[in-house]
């Protein structure tokens, strides 16, 4: 009945939102609410994992909200939509047992709870709607529930309130402008072809296309989604507002920010140019891939600038999109499977490295890398997971990164892409220098006195930090050491996304009440 | 704004423009109305008591924690959703019974009113919590 396979999709986005609205009938007593809440969270991980099982064995899961018949609108989990609310779900529960330690007593009982639930509620609506406009309004959901989470504090955030405002400023002030053009851009294209199912769509799209009769509108269309998703994913040159909105949030939040919220746009590229573009691809591919070469050429060189350690990562961050963004660019079969095992595996990677950045500054009492440094010897536990992590994200093995950055490379390789792969091996190599001039910054050399003196010993990772922490780097070790399953998922992922035909079929031959 | 005019005023029209937004309220589901445009109706006349009055004078009287209206609209909404999967079908399907009564005569029930009625409330607390907290300057 309610729990039948079928419902899964809509429970993964209504439980969220049912229980961010208990949370705020029950804020007080946050004690309970923390219980609750990593309860709820582990139940969504295991159904989103029943999901994909099911997708994978079963075919594409399709489901009618409201049973509007021919009209409705769809909820449609393919293995696309389920692996990244898979990873979101792994991803928000590691973060929300990281967060009932790490976040302010003030905090955790006003409006942490309800707005991390309407995140993720938000997260999974993303990924698992089939219908444009739903897109769109689960694009607000998460823009504004993530505006709300940015400001609270934790223990490790030595940010100003007046800088988390102006970033915050920033952050809805330029989201809007991108959703505003979204909007734009849905009701273009929904003028040319008259529905806002992305089934549909395509397939009046290639009608379109194949009478030769594709109005020249629809290549601006797809243009302008490459900007509004390419302003989520922080894309050269709509990179420069993550610099300053990311490293304001607290750390869990920073986590959720950068390891999913930034994926966001890339899956949106992945499911609307795949789906309902393919025409204008030959044109958006090679503009795709300069900017994400100049994407990893400008993140990258602006970490080794920096000397505030969240900054640097959220630069890091954008540098590693660039990477995610060249695999999705080449559009082979090889280098989308590329592009998504290096967006799994920086997901996680980069949210345990934020993880650990947030316990390393409340270790520190700084943000200030020159003032940290030999806590190796105070700190062991973050000393290990900073490496798991610098590791990956810098792509040697045992780490997942190994693999995510061999693929891109051996795509890049052999669909000929010579120069641009060359300049991206180069660009790896910056990414090694200042991962782990970092690592060495903050945990060996000379022991230099916190501020205040002497107080690091006391403020040390608690269980449930290192809980979190630990599953994380076993993740990614095991991304690291057994690919396997993660790459043949990813294959045909991308078999999928470059043959839509199941899709269409499963959303359109569908019964209809 | 705190004349006797507009006081006195104020005290006529809120009631008024409260049974309005409630009647356009029942009336959404099958003609123009809804949740929505009820639910900022509402928020607008008791806006207009604390612009008139001031907040500080509301509260002394009546205090409201407008979140909390906000939670349980956005519960009442999703639990109409959830609701109608117990009995098998999909999320958020819409019944609808047909009742006479003596009196009144026959009136029918959509189940998509409890829906509404969550999104007046969702709509009621997300814009006078938002009022609030900016009127009270702290």
């Amino acid at each position: 009945m309610i729990l039948s396979m079928q419902h899964v999709p809509v429970i993964l986005i209504a439980l969220p939102i049912i229980f961010g609205s208990l949370t705020i009938l029950f804020r007080s007593k946050s004690t309970l609410q923390k219980t609750l809440n990593i309860a709820v969270f582990s139940f969504l991980l295991a159904l989103s994992i029943a999901l994909l099982l099911h997708v994978w064995y079963n075919g594409i899961l399709v489901y009618e909200v409201g049973e509007w018949g021919k009209y409705g609108i769809l909820l449609v989990a393919d293995l696309l939509g389920a692996g990244m609310v898979v990873l979101s779900s792994l991803i928000s529960l590691m973060a929300m047992i990281y967060a009932t330690d790490y976040m302010d007593r003030k905090a955790l009982d006003s409006t942490f709870f309800p707005l991390f639930n309407l995140m993720v509620a938000g997260l999974n609506g993303i990924f698992l709607t089939g219908d444009i406009f739903n897109l769109f309004v689960f694009f607000e959901v998460l823009v504004l529930s993530s505006c709300g989470l940015i400001v609270l504090t934790g223990r490790g955030d030595h940010t100003k309130m007046a800088d988390k405002l102006e970033a915050i400023f920033k952050y809805l002030v330029l989201n809007m402008v991108s959703i505003i053009l979204m909007l734009v851009s849905i009701a273009s294209l929904y003028a040319t072809v008259g529905t806002l199912n992305m089934a549909d769509i395509a397939v009046k799209v290639g009608y379109l296309a194949d009478a030769g009769e594709l109005p020249w509108h629809i290549h601006v269309i797809a243009m302008t989604f490459i900007v509004v998703f390419g302003y989520k994913a922080a894309m050269f040159p709509l990179h420069f507002w993550l610099a300053d909105v990311h490293p304001s949030a607290p750390a869990p939040i920073h986590a959720m920010l950068s390891g999913m919220v930034i994926k966001v746009g890339i899956y949106g590229i992945l499911r609307v140019h795949y789906l309902i573009f393919s025409e204008s691809m030959f044109m958006l591919q090679p503009i795709l891939i300069i900017l994400s070469l100049v994407t990893i050429a400008v993140g990258a060189t602006s970490a080794i600038g920096q000397y505030d350690l969240k900054r640097l990562l959220a630069y890091s961050s954008v540098s590693q999109i660039g990477y995610v963004l060249l695999g999705v660019g080449m559009g082979t079969a090889y280098a989308l499977t590329a592009a998504i095992v290096y967006l799994v595996n920086h997901a996680i990677a980069k949210s345990m490295l934020f993880l650990t950045t947030g316990e390393t500054l409340y270790h520190a009492g700084t943000k200030d890398m020159r003032k940290m440094g030999g806590y190796a010897g105070s700190a062991p536990f973050l000393c290990i997971i900073f490496l798991i992590g610098s590791m990956s994200i810098a792509g040697l093995p045992p780490a997942g990164g190994f693999f995510a950055k061999l693929l891109i490379f051996d795509a890049g390789l052999s669909a000929q892409f010579y120069i641009p792969i060359a300049i991206a091996l180069i660009f790896a190599i910056f990414t090694l220098f200042y991962l782990f001039r970092t690592w060495l910054t903050i945990f060996w050399g000379e022991v230099k006195y916190c501020d205040p003196t002497e107080a690091c010993n006391i403020r040390n990772p608690t269980t449930s930090i290192k809980v979190a922490l630990s599953l994380l780097a076993g993740v990614v070790i095991f991304i690291g050491v057994y690919p396997e399953p993660l790459i043949a998922l990813s294959s045909v992922i991308a078999g999928q996304l470059l043959d839509p035909q199941p899709y269409i079929t499963a959303v359109l031959e569908r019964s209809v009440r | 704004m705190t004349t006797l005019i507009a006081k006195t005023v104020s005290k006529v029209c809120v009631p008024i423009i409260i049974l309005f937004s409630i009647s356009l309220l029942l009336a959404g589901h099958d003609n123009p109305g809804g949740g929505f445009i009820g639910g900022v109706m509402f928020a607008s006349a008791i806006s207009l008591f604390y612009v008139v009055f001031g907040v500080d004078h509301i509260e002394s009287i009546y205090k409201n924690h407008w979140d909390k209206w906000f939670a349980v609209g956005l519960l009442l909404a999703t639990i109409t959703g959830i609701g109608i999967m117990l009995l098998g079908y999909n999320f958020l399907r819409s019944a609808y019974v047909s009742a006479t009564f003596p009196l009144i005569g026959e009136i029918s029930i959509i189940s998509t009113i409890f829906f509404d009625i969550g999104v007046y409330l969702v709509v009621i607390g997300g814009i006078l919590h938002i009022f609030k907290e900016m009127g009270e300057d702290k």
